[in-house]
């Protein structure tokens, strides 16, 4: 296999597979927009019953375990979040000495650098992955009035390590191809 | 290994990644991993699954996204715009007029907004020009910006403070009411200085613009009432334990909603995009979170803060002395770091350190979050100096210049609340 120098690929039409990895990253960001927007829903629905109930009205006083749904929700924002965030340069990241380096120090670094995260995700992944076939196996609940299964929101979480893992690849061979970093560089500090 | 040396060691592995490029959070989480397969024997990949699965889904830490997502929504309403035209009309007859409104401009939106580069580029988009057109001395516009913005990191709701509440497990709400007077009293201290640069020099601001009568003043300002009763309901639900922080923050996001949409100029497709913004910081934020909390767990198991700990408390350093220390310690790394880092290090290596000397973990927040607003303005790396060179272009090094007596104010600010403490702790200690 010949690997394309730079200015492979007429970024104008993108081929098939980058379409659909960057469909893949938004839609991913777009359902951790709405566990964000669902979360607040789902608080400010508490805190209108609990003014309901004290103005007398026949209602529940509570929504049962809204407090871990509310706390699922947000764990599912975060690892669905994830490779978007990644990919639009949201993760914060030191700039100031690859920033400085000759074009050529700063390929090896950005390589480097995602190569480890790359690695880092990947050992994060396998441990989560039995951590949620454990809580499977074991029949974990979570503590409160409707016992949800722990996997069922494990697995989200190791959906949007893997989903990173993916990104950082995908990062990784980039890089590799234009022989230069790829990433956005908009919230380095 | 000895302690020391194990701690060099670990803490330079850190500094390489951070420099090679490694992501924050990966790095945190690289060297907790260094930590404990090296210096442990502890099984390294389980504890970090279950410490980031443990963290990760809080109910305090609920309030994160949701505060970010109210400051989101705000910034792209016409607040923005309807802040310098309801705030004009009262300062022109201070001494060094419009310029205050730069300070309580950013006062008032970062009382809405927990972001310090959100609020430097919200009030400075419209400010700057108003403020440039007038014939306002630049270095005093740039400088009050920069420095005013910070106050974002400090008045409530706060980010900074919900990260430090979460990875220390202190009260999000008594942090969030300790950061009240300290954060008026650094709006104190800004105005003051440009009074007195005013009063010193008053050629240096342009004559004041016509008065205008009471009614046509309260009539520019009508706009402003309802993000004042906004700030009031999140502020004082916490304030009276009516809501938790969580709470307050989703009926805040909810009330901000309507406060856009009925102001007019705001749309569902800039909703859909604040929310967007939203799971993105808040993503960044919260797995910088999970990188720092495997640090910590990791830290505990090879003893490294425990031991520093009582080896700084065997020297039987004063508080003010270790204060001393620390306050140049994080200068120094705020040049290089942004401000959660520096937080979420803090807590995992400092705070038993902190607390064996006698120092209360509430006060320490809000010490840390202004040594935090200092090292915003210092370059290299300062993120509003980054946020108005956007805005005006000007090297950040003019910038940095312009905004230096603001870091010194914050300086004097941090002496002010370690000489009297109850500026930070009477009124969480009124709550109860």
């Amino acid at each position: 296999m010949t690997i394309p120098g730079p200015g492979a690929g007429d970024p104008a039409r993108p081929p098939a597979i980058r379409r659909f990895l960057d469909g893949l990253y938004r839609g991913a960001g777009i359902l951790a927009a709405a566990c964000i927007a669902g979360l607040c829903l789902l608080i400010s629905a508490q805190i209108l019953l609990n003014a309901g109930t004290r103005l007398g009205l026949p209602l529940p006083p509570t929504i049962p375990s809204y407090a871990d749904f509310a706390g699922y929700g947000l764990a599912c924002a975060t690892f669905l979040a994830l490779p978007w965030t990644l990919r639009t340069g949201g993760h914060v990241r030191v700039g100031l000495v690859t920033q400085r380096l000759p074009a050529r120090a700063a390929f090896v670094a950005e390589l480097i650098a995602l190569t480890l995260a790359a690695t880092m995700v990947a050992y994060a992944l396998t441990y989560t992955v039995l951590l949620a076939e454990e809580s499977h196996r074991f029949g974990d609940t979570s503590p409160g009035i409707v016992p949800i299964p722990l996997w069922l929101p494990q697995s989200v979480m190791v959906l949007g390590l893997a989903l990173l893992l993916v990104a950082l690849i995908d990062s990784l061979v980039g890089t590799w191809r234009a022989r230069a970093p790829v990433l956005a560089r908009t919230a380095e500090e | 290994m000895s302690d020391p040396l194990i701690g060099l060691v670990l803490l330079l592995v850190l500094f390489a990644m951070l420099a090679l490029g490694l992501w924050v959070a990966l790095a945190l989480a690289a060297v907790a991993l260094v930590a404990m397969l090296a210096f442990s024997n502890a099984p390294a990949g389980l504890v970090m699954a279950t410490t980031f699965w443990g963290h990760s889904h809080s109910w305090s830490l609920a309030a994160l996204p949701l505060f970010i997502l109210m400051g989101e929504i705000l910034l792209r309403s016409r607040l923005s715009k309807d802040m310098f035209t309801g705030l004009a009309p009262w300062l022109g007859g201070l001494p060094g007029r419009l310029l205050h409104v730069n300070v309580l401009g950013c006062a008032i939106f970062a009382a809405v907004s927990g972001s310090s580069a959100a609020t430097a580029a919200t009030i400075g988009r419209m400010s700057v020009p108003e403020l440039d057109a007038r014939g306002y001395p630049q270095s005093l516009v740039i400088g009050t910006l920069a420095g005013s913005a910070t106050l974002g990191l400090l008045i409530p709701p706060s980010i900074i403070l919900i990260v430090y509440g979460v990875a220390t497990e202190q009260s999000i709400a008594r942090l969030f009411v300790a950061g009240i007077l300290p954060g008026l009293m650094l709006v104190v201290l800004f105005a003051l200085y440009v009074a007195v640069r005013a009063w010193l020099n008053p050629a240096l601001i342009p004559a004041a613009p016509a008065r205008l009568p009471m009614r046509d003043r309260l009539a520019a300002s009508r706009a402003l009432i309802p993000v004042a009763l906004l700030i009031l309901g999140v502020i004082g639900s916490i304030y009276t334990g009516l809501a938790s922080p969580t709470d307050a923050a989703a009926l805040g996001v909810v009330l901000s909603v309507i406060l856009a949409f009925s102001t007019g100029g705001f749309s569902w497709a800039l909703l859909g995009d604040a929310l967007m913004s939203a799971a993105r910081t808040s993503c960044m934020i919260a797995l910088i979170l999970l990188g720092a909390a495997f640090l910590s767990v990791a830290m505990g198991f090879t003893g490294l803060p425990r031991n520093l700990a009582a080896w700084i408390g065997a020297m039987g350093l004063s508080p003010y002395a270790l204060l001393a220390v620390l306050t140049l310690f994080f200068i120094v790394l705020g040049c290089f770091l942004d401000g959660i880092s520096v937080v979420v290090l803090t807590t995992s290596i400092i705070l038993p350190m902190i607390q064996a000397v006698g120092i209360d973990p509430l006060w320490f927040g809000i010490y840390l979050v202004i040594v935090v607003e200092m090292s915003q303005i210092t370059p290299p790396v300062g993120f509003n100096l980054f946020v108005i060179q956007g805005l005006t272009g000007l090297d950040i090094l003019k910038i940095a210049k312009a905004a230096f007596p603001f870091f010194l104010l914050l300086l004097l600010g941090v002496v002010l609340i370690t000489a009297f403490p109850g500026i930070v702790t009477s009124l969480p200690d009124a709550m109860g």
